[in-house]
């Protein structure tokens, strides 16, 4: 038995010059949720729309439950495919009211029985105050949360959810998260969740795709992509450490100019490519430095983020390198700017990820 | 849909039938190039001193009739919008009841009462006991009639869409030129007028296709017009090929406006109307508030009450015209033509705008707009295209259509499609735009085919103005004369061609009956519709 | 549901086919439609009725060709009727009844008058004394004492074609050229309106003299104008020109059967009706025409006016047809708007 859905090298294309070429990923199991990340812009979206059958695929194939849905000579209607895509916008039926256009989700053809009841989604969305209202009437967050309830109750095969959460307020968002994640788990409805934010992604997705620049730049779980980024872009989109020349001593060991050395884990790293004394960048996350005010090695303190559990220093090498560097909130005294501040040697980092030096 | 029904294939099937529909609807003009052979055509005339003149006459009439149809329209607009007066809510209303009335009856009582010993000469006569009341009338020339006619029974056009214009304006954009201190004068000129231009010239674009392709009025008054030489080549000289070819011409001038009008709607939807709350409307008062109120009724006096009152003064004056009056079949007629043009005309603009917003094929809906040319082609030039196509095709396919469609009801039918598809299907179009495509993408999303998403979604949302648009399309068919006088079967009548009869005999005060119940039926369809000439007021 | 009865009933009545004769006609007189219901009383056939204007039906006709249901085109210009028949509207017909009723130069092979119109003068006493108008012929019009006191209709006017197209068949095209241009000078306005209007001008004294159709006197004078107009109308003095010579210019309203009819007897029937003693009576009691046959006595409105004119018996009417577009050149070519 194959996999559940599978993209293969499809190119994608939104009509006018964007394309999205060799995209290749799947999603193993029913009920596994598969998240797409990137950039706005990135076409994301044009991706959702081509697997909803909105638009045409160029290359390759798309298929779900192993049978053929869209290629290049073949498209089948998006309303034959039971795939289920709540918008971005606004998508509500104006005539209709919350509750009624809930309903309707139920009308879809060959539909399986879904958990839940119309009343119970409206409660689980927070939607029971608003359910005699228009669309009009109601606020965007709302009228997306009644999307995503219309489509999940439409009980589809393959669920594609393009940025749910844009339009609701951060402690609203994070209750919902929890919500349609535990419904798709308990429905066993597998999803494609298109988002901008990483966290959202890292949290629903079994598997996440980073799209960068029209190329489906790595494809993983969120574990890996968080601590293996394959590439500049990766890194740079997550914009979670910063880079610095290192020399590779051995497989091991790397030597910076004034960190010194740096020692890492065996097998947990991407050095292999590389040659031995060769000068690559090395990816630093904020949580690899640890702090000593005892050490020797002393940096200049440039910048100070306050972020309730921890602050986030940024300290300047000598050779002008910004370096972040996590420090757990409860730490007794604060640092200011142009202070030194010390980092702990020698320098252990769980998983060296280098990149080639262009 | 049925299982053999392939999506392919039923895509196909719509794709077939739009063209069609677009195919049929381009007859006339199609008709009008193959008839009107440029080799044939004598170029001297446009060097004719007396072309020359009718087509200036034509050029004054359009200029006069567009300021004025501006200023008409524009000013009760602007103050119904933004003040309030004595007598605003009656006016915002009353305005457009100018529609219920067709130019050529705004002409009969135009003349009528400005005539030699006309009820003008009755009314002074009855005020001032005088002999000469007929010199204290202005004697108006033909021209002036003319442009009279036209603006006071077309400036609605200008009115409703400026007026639509204005209500969807930012409320915000207002409040910042009163606090860039800009006098209520400089907002109008600077921020009202300027961001109302869309719609405004929408609305002239209408009054000028109207304009240049009427003829009834002018040559009622005599007016010598672009068109009079388009019926003089041709009810003179026998010559119909100069005729076409100068329809032709007429035609590509319109199409100019039309060009405009399309484009601006185009650009126009882009504007949405977002309600921010409610406006408050200043209040006007002293000198203001009499001079507001004054221009509203005598615009309401002139367009309306006028004419109407010189039919009731026939009426009543001459009763024995009531006798021989067909009452029943008239009406019976003139609501069986409404009632089956409208729903031919609405369910074919449903299907192919539907069809058009399934398929995206650009060619196609290219192709079916222009298919609504037909509004800028003169009646009658429609009904002579229609009888020479019929006839052209019938002896090609060596099948007799002409009986099918000449002198029936269904040629009526077709004639009035070619004339007034282009409300049916503007009107559905713009409401189609409305339904943002995201509906149609959800509901497909829902696994509702393309027909359950037409009955879920479009045509709950359409219905409401589907009625509108039968109205407009009533209404135009109640005015309706020339392609009803030469397409019509054997004793069949309507208001328009009753009136018409009169007034070639020059019993004008016999038209008074028909042209009341016309003006009355009109009057009532407006009615009942008013709410959807002000949708904006949700 | 009653509704869907009336339509469906009135479909069907569009294609009744009993025993029934199909008119098209540019001669709008409810009259008409009146006599034509006695026609049925009398003979059984129904007469079914399109009006219109001349050329569009002209066209319609001509087009419908051999699938055309109509029997009779009635036309209320003379000149309409030859340019009709040059384009080969109506079939030929002959019938001792119609040959004998009326005079040779009001009928064709193809069509016969069946009434007629004198298009006159119309002066105003107060303005011009009836000595300035004894033995007054058309030609005359041109003279100096009648400067900027004339009014007339338009040039696109049927009638007034007609009526340079008979000084054309008298005179030649070059002295009609120069006499409508010095015609044209002693207009006292620039043409608009109606006959009747022209009328109601020297009634006002705007002008002094008008030139129109004795009918639409007639009508002002019988009162279904109204008072006032009536009142008007007294104010004016028909005339009768050309007296002394070829007689007052007469038109015509005339018949002719369609080439394709498909009842001819019944149209001939018809026509022969129109001209019976009981018909004309009817029609020119109505519409304050002149009847074709001499039995008839004009109504007295009309004879009011002079009765025993002498009317225009020397120019074949058929000649208006023949010089309608050179007439109309004439006029505009003169600035005769």
């Amino acid at each position: 038995m194959g996999n559940f859905f599978e993209v293969l090298d499809a190119t994608f294309s939104s009509g006018n010059d964007h394309e999205i070429k060799n995209i290749n990923f799947a999603i193993p199991k029913k009920g596994n949720i598969v998240c797409l990340l990137g950039p706005s812009g990135a076409g994301k979206t044009t991706i959702l729309r081509t697997i909803a059958g909105l638009e045409k695929l160029k290359y390759g194939t798309i298929s779900l439950n192993g049978k053929i849905i869209s290629s290049n000579t073949l498209s089948i209607s998006p309303d034959k495919r039971n795939i289920a895509l709540s918008f971005q916008d606004n998508c509500l039926f104006p005539h209709k009211n919350v509750y009624q256009n809930i309903l309707l989700g139920l009308e879809r053809k060959n539909r399986k029985k879904f958990l839940y009841s119309p009343l119970e989604l409206l409660d689980f969305f927070k939607l029971k105050e608003v359910q005699q209202k228009y669309p009009h009437e109601i606020s965007s967050g709302e009228a997306q949360r009644v999307s995503l309830a219309r489509s999940l109750i439409s009980s589809p095969d393959l669920l594609l959810l393009d940025e749910p959460f844009a339009n609701i307020d951060q402690i609203l968002k994070e209750d919902l998260q929890k919500t349609v994640k535990d419904i798709l788990k308990l429905t066993k409805i597998s999803a494609i969740i298109v988002t901008h934010d990483p966290n959202e992604a890292f949290y629903l997705g079994d598997k996440c795709g980073i799209i960068i620049n029209n190329v489906l730049k790595q494809f993983d779980t969120p574990y890996n992509i968080y601590h293996f980024p394959n590439s500049l872009e990766v890194v740079n989109f997550l914009k979670r450490g910063t880079l610095l020349n290192v020399k590779i001593i051995n497989r091991q060991i790397l030597k910076h100019k004034s960190l010194g050395i740096i020692n890492g884990k065996y097998g947990c790293s991407n050095l292999n490519q590389f040659n031995e004394g060769k000068t690559v960048k090395l990816l630093i996350q904020p949580e690899d430095l640890l702090h000593d005010d005892k050490s020797q090695l002393k940096l200049k303190i440039v910048d100070r983020k306050f972020r309730g559990t921890n602050f986030i220093y940024t300290l300047r090498t000598p050779e002008k390198e910004l370096i972040p560097v996590l420090v757990d909130s409860h730490h007794q005294h604060l640092h200011e700017n142009n202070e030194e501040f010390g980092i702990k040697t020698p320098i252990n980092i769980d998983h060296l990820v280098c990149f080639e030096k262009n | 849909m049925t299982k053999i029904n392939q999506p392919f294939y039923s895509t196909n099937f719509t794709f077939y039938i739009i063209f069609c529909v677009s195919i049929i609807s381009i007859i006339p003009l199609f008709t009008i190039i193959i008839n009107s052979s440029i080799i044939d055509f004598d170029f001297t005339l446009f060097k004719n001193s007396q072309f020359l003149e009718y087509t200036k006459n034509s050029l004054i009439i359009l200029f006069f009739v567009l300021f004025l149809t501006f200023v008409f329209g524009v000013i009760p607009a602007y103050l119904v919008t933004f003040y309030n007066f004595v007598g605003v809510k009656f006016f915002k209303y009353s305005l457009i009841l100018s529609f219920a009335i067709p130019p050529y009856i705004f002409g009969y009582s135009l003349s009528a009462f400005f005539e030699n010993f006309g009820s003008g000469y009755t009314l002074i006569n009855l005020i001032w006991d005088t002999n000469n009341a007929n010199s204290y009338l202005p004697n108006f020339s033909p021209i002036v009639n003319s442009v009279l006619s036209l603006s006071f029974t077309l400036y609605g056009y200008v009115y409703l869409l400026s007026r639509t214009s204005f209500v969807g304006q930012s409320v915000n954009l207002l409040d910042l030129g009163k606090s860039l201190g800009f006098s209520s004068y400089q907002r109008f000129f600077k921020i009202i007028l300027p961001c109302a231009r869309p719609g405004i010239f929408i609305g002239l674009s209408l009054v000028a296709m109207e304009t240049l392709s009427e003829f009834g009025t002018v040559s009622y008054f005599g007016v010598s017009t672009f068109t009079t030489e388009i019926y003089n080549s041709w009810f003179i000289f026998d010559d119909l090929n100069t005729s076409n070819f100068l329809s032709l011409l007429l035609l590509i001038f319109v199409l100019f406006f039309f060009i405009v009008e399309s484009y601006l709607r185009k650009d126009s939807r882009f504007h949405s109307l977002k309600n921010e709350g409610k406006r408050k409307k200043q209040a006007l008062t002293g000198t203001k508030n009499f001079l507001a109120t004054a221009f509203c009724l005598c615009l309401f006096f002139f367009s309306f009450v006028f004419p109407f009152s010189q039919m009731l003064y026939w009426s009543i004056k001459f009763p024995e015209y009531l006798a021989n009056f067909e009452i029943l079949k008239l009406n019976l007629n003139t609501f069986l033509l409404i009632f089956f043009t409208s729903f031919f005309l609405i369910s074919v603009a449903i299907f192919t705008n539907f069809g058009n917003r399934v398929l995206k094929n650009r060619f196609l809906s290219f192709f079916s707009s222009l298919s609504i040319s037909g509004y800028a082609i003169p009646g009658i030039i429609i009904s002579v295209s229609i009888i020479s196509f019929f006839s052209l095709i019938s002896s090609f396919i060596n099948f007799d259509l002409k009986t099918i469609f000449i002198g029936s009801f269904y040629g009526l039918i077709l004639g009035y499609f070619f004339r007034f598809y282009s409300i049916a299907y503007n009107g559905i179009k713009s409401n189609f735009l409305k339904i943002n495509y995201s509906l149609d993408e959800s509901s497909y999303l829902m696994g509702f085919d393309k027909f359950k998403t037409f009955s879920v979604v479009h045509w709950p949302i359409l219905n409401k103005n589907i009625f509108f648009i039968f109205i407009l399309i009533a209404i135009e068919i109640i005015k309706e004369l020339p392609i009803t006088l030469i397409l019509r079967p054997f004793n069949f009548e309507t208001f328009s061609t009753r009136a018409y009869n009169f007034a070639t005999q020059d019993l004008i005060e016999a038209t008074a009956i028909p042209s009341i119940f016309l003006i009355f039926w009109a009057s009532i369809f407006i009615l009942i519709s008013f709410k959807y000439f002000f949708q904006d007021n949700k | 549901m009653n509704f869907f009865v009336y339509a469906i009933v009135f479909f069907f009545s569009l294609h009744i086919n009993a025993d029934e004769i199909n008119l098209y006609t540019t001669r709008h007189y409810d009259s008409d439609i009146k006599l034509y219901k006695d026609f049925t009383k009398l003979t059984g056939i129904n007469v079914n009725i399109i009006s219109g204007k001349a050329k569009p039906l002209e066209k319609r006709i001509l087009e419908e060709g051999k699938s055309c249901k109509g029997d009779l085109f009635f036309l209320a210009d003379a000149g309409r009727l030859y340019s009709s028949q040059k384009n080969g509207v109506f079939k030929k017909v002959s019938s001792k009844v119609l040959e004998k009723k009326i005079p040779v130069h009001f009928r064709s092979d193809y069509w016969f008058g069946i009434t007629k119109r004198a298009r006159i003068i119309f002066y105003n006493p107060k303005k011009i004394s009836s000595e300035d108008l004894v033995n007054l012929s058309y030609e005359d019009l041109t003279d100096n004492k009648f400067n900027k006191s004339i009014a007339i209709r338009q040039s696109n006017n049927v009638y007034n074609q007609s009526l340079i197209a008979s000084m054309i068949e008298n005179h030649g095209l070059e002295f009609t050229r120069s006499w409508t241009k010095k015609f044209i000078k002693n207009f006292s306005r620039k043409p608009k309106g109606n006959d009747r209007a022209q009328i109601l001008s020297v009634a006002s004294g705007e002008s002094k003299l008008a030139i129109a159709n004795t009918y639409y006197y007639a009508l002002m004078l019988s009162g279904k104008k109204g008072k006032e107009q009536k009142e008007a109308a007294k104010k004016v003095l028909p005339f009768f020109p050309n007296q002394q010579n070829r007689g007052t210019h007469m038109n015509i309203s005339g018949i002719g059967v369609l080439k394709h009819s498909p009842n001819p007897s019944n149209a001939i029937k018809f026509i022969e009706f129109l001209l019976t003693h009981t018909a004309q009576e009817h029609m020119v009691n109505n519409t304050f025409e002149y009847p074709m046959i001499e039995s008839v006595d004009p109504p007295s409105l009309i004879t009011k006016m002079g009765g025993s004119f002498k009317q225009d018996n020397i120019t074949n009417v058929s000649s208006y047809g023949k010089w309608q577009k050179d007439a109309f050149k004439i006029m505009q070519e003169a600035g005769w708007n």
